[in-house]
């Protein structure tokens, strides 16, 4: 087997590992279309070879495999600024549940030494 | 009219029931509430026995997210000013009346330790820090403002629905300054006194102060340049 037909093979078993997770509901809708934009990238990348050939000699990048890595450290960088916007959102949010239950903490307990 | 005093406390109980106490004395007639931080110390027991309605967080949030949780009460509760007041004893009850006065004409009224000399006295890097941070809001704000990092604040009704819906988290005094300028709130400064505190130790260590400084500066310049609509 060529490693052609394996980088293929890889890339599809990816993006079905990725499917699954999303019917499985252990990754939501949103944080999945990153990952499969990037496994359709990778089948794309594996069935022609060819596309990083030329998209190197357009760009003058001698040594076409350093594309690659550089897309990869990109979509890298891309995905983890994507979690810090989504950790800094629900930072947001569990302040803001943290504060109503303190003040519905002191109303239950002040109620309560009412009766 | 309705005043309700936000006093943020974490681990304070060598100086919260003194402050209390002096509130008491000199307007009997407000409302006080302690936002107790995640003390693990007897602060909320002994602000509960000095007669003020506690908040415990059932975590540390910080400064700025316990102050907003005072502002959410006082916006709930429609009271009419909203004072914001530190845990330690370094500002005094008496010149609470003056400021509520400055109050019913601006939005936010901040007790100042420099406008007038004052007998307060601070470390040279502390007024380094505040020189800083005062000729950067006169230049965002185009107002003249001298104690920024003060926490000795009242603010009207406006500024507690505002205060409600954003509040900076931590090191919020400067940025949440520049915010309500960004709004189009009234801002004035009255001279305070201001003691050395009675009790505890300041947070700031050099390299927090580092992490303070930059900080600081890269939330009021955001701040500024926030499309508001």
């Amino acid at each position: 087997m060529s490693i052609y037909v394996l980088s293929i093979v890889v890339s599809v078993l990816f993006l079905i590992g990725i499917l699954e997770l999303v019917r499985r509901q252990k990754l939501k809708e949103q944080y999945s279309l990153l990952w499969i934009g990037f496994s359709v990238f990778l089948i794309i990348v594996s069935i022609d070879v060819r596309l990083i050939e030329n998209i190197s000699l357009w760009l003058d990048v001698k040594y076409a495999p350093a594309l690659l890595f550089l897309f990869g450290l990109l979509f890298c960088f891309a995905l983890i600024i994507h979690l810090t916007v989504v950790i800094t959102k629900m930072s947001k949010q569990l302040l803001r549940l943290t504060q109503e239950i303190t003040i519905l903490r002191e109303r239950g307990v002040t109620e309560r030494d009412h009766d | 009219m309705k005043v309700l005093v936000i006093i943020p406390a974490y681990n304070e109980e060598a100086t919260i029931h003194h402050v209390i106490d002096e509130l008491r004395n000199y307007m009997p007639e407000v409302d006080v509430v302690v936002i107790n931080d995640g003390s693990t110390d007897r602060t909320a027991e002994i602000a509960e026995r000095a007669g003020a309605k506690v908040f415990t967080v059932p975590y540390n949030v910080g400064i700025g997210g316990g102050m907003q949780i005072g502002y959410m009460y006082a916006h709930r509760m429609n009271y009419d000013y909203a004072v914001q007041m530190d845990a330690d004893g370094q500002h005094c009850a008496s010149d609470l009346p003056k400021l509520i006065e400055h109050a019913k004409h601006h939005d936010l009224v901040i007790g100042s330790r420099y406008v007038e000399e004052t007998s307060y006295q601070s470390s040279k890097m502390r007024r380094i820090g505040m020189i800083f941070f005062s000729n950067i809001i006169t230049w965002i704000t185009k107002q003249r403002i001298t104690d920024t990092t003060s926490g000795y604040r009242v603010a009207n009704r406006r500024v507690i629905a505002l205060y409600s819906s954003y509040y900076p988290t931590d090191y919020p005094e400067v940025e949440s300054i520049v915010y309500l300028k960004r709004k189009g709130c009234r801002i004035s400064e009255v001279s305070t006194e201001m003691r050395a505190r009675l009790g505890g130790n300041s947070s700031i260590t050099p390299l927090r102060s580092v992490y303070y400084m930059t900080k600081v500066t890269l939330a009021v310049l955001m701040t500024a340049l926030r499309y508001e609509r």
